[in-house]
């Protein structure tokens, strides 16, 4: 029976200068921001699912929930949540097309595509959720 | 190099498409979820206006669809991520049940959440 060989190469430096030391491109950025705003997005998912149906059990508590999550502080929470679906959205968006065609050449040009539309849709999204409540002043 | 989990049995390819798919269905979902919710300043935040959509029966499927695909969709993806670290066999089982119990059991209260209505 083989033994489990469990020593390791010894690399001469620590974990964080070997992370540290990693060249940084944008596909790599690409690859971990999709990840962190994955885990961040299926987070909220599961808070949201428990939110919801805890309330449905009366109008009266639901509609005073709701007063806080309307709140100015809620509403610029749900405009970072925005921002991260955006983020996830249209680089899943971009995999699939590289994918799709083995456009790997591409992928530099889909990512700057992806990052002015997601900037473009950010400030449509902060008008539409913030604009109302400016003139109230 | 331990010579112990090496190798599995099925070659992920239907997870890979199903996330892909999923996924897709989801920006389309999400799109109209998130006009919905903030197209005028309070539509969708109150009672009221929960009840009222919920009369309507495309809603409800709609907001089925993005329960059980968010779930999918959002728990493979932390199954690929807990894929890349080497785990035992006993881990990973444990592991799989974990997301299981968490994708039924949010699944199940979702359904049960927009079914009352």
């Amino acid at each position: 029976m083989l033994q489990p060989d469990t020593h390791d190469t010894g690399s001469r430096y620590p974990w964080y200068h070997t992370l540290l030391g990693y060249h940084k491109f944008s596909g790599s950025w690409a690859w971990i921001i999709h990840r962190l705003t994955g885990i961040g997005l299926i987070t909220y998912i599961v808070v949201h699912i428990y939110t919801l149906s805890s309330l449905q059990k009366g109008k009266e508590t639901f509609d005073i929930e709701m007063r806080l999550f309307t709140s100015p502080f809620f509403l610029f929470l749900e405009w970072a949540l925005g921002a991260f679906i955006l983020y996830h959205a249209l680089n899943g968006i971009r995999i699939v097309l590289i994918d799709l065609g083995s456009r790997s050449k591409y992928h530099k040009a889909l990512y700057y595509i992806a990052w002015t539309v997601g900037i473009i849709l950010l400030v449509i999204m902060a008008i539409l959720i913030f604009g109302p409540h400016i003139d109230r002043q | 190099m331990t010579y112990k989990n090496f190798g599995s049995r099925t070659s992920g390819a239907s997870s890979w498409l199903w996330q892909r798919i999923t996924g897709l269905v989801l920006v389309v979902v999400m799109v109209g979820h998130y006009f919905l919710m903030h197209y005028t300043p309070d539509s969708g935040h109150t009672y009221e206006a929960v009840l009222n959509r919920m009369q309507n029966p495309f809603w409800k499927v709609f907001d089925l669809t993005f329960v059980v695909f968010g779930l999918y969709h959002g728990l493979q993806g932390v199954w690929n991520i807990i894929h890349d670290f080497t785990m035992s066999n006993t881990g990973r089982i444990v592991a799989m049940i974990l997301l299981l119990i968490i994708g039924v059991g949010f699944g199940v209260l979702g359904f049960i959440t927009i079914l009352k209505f």
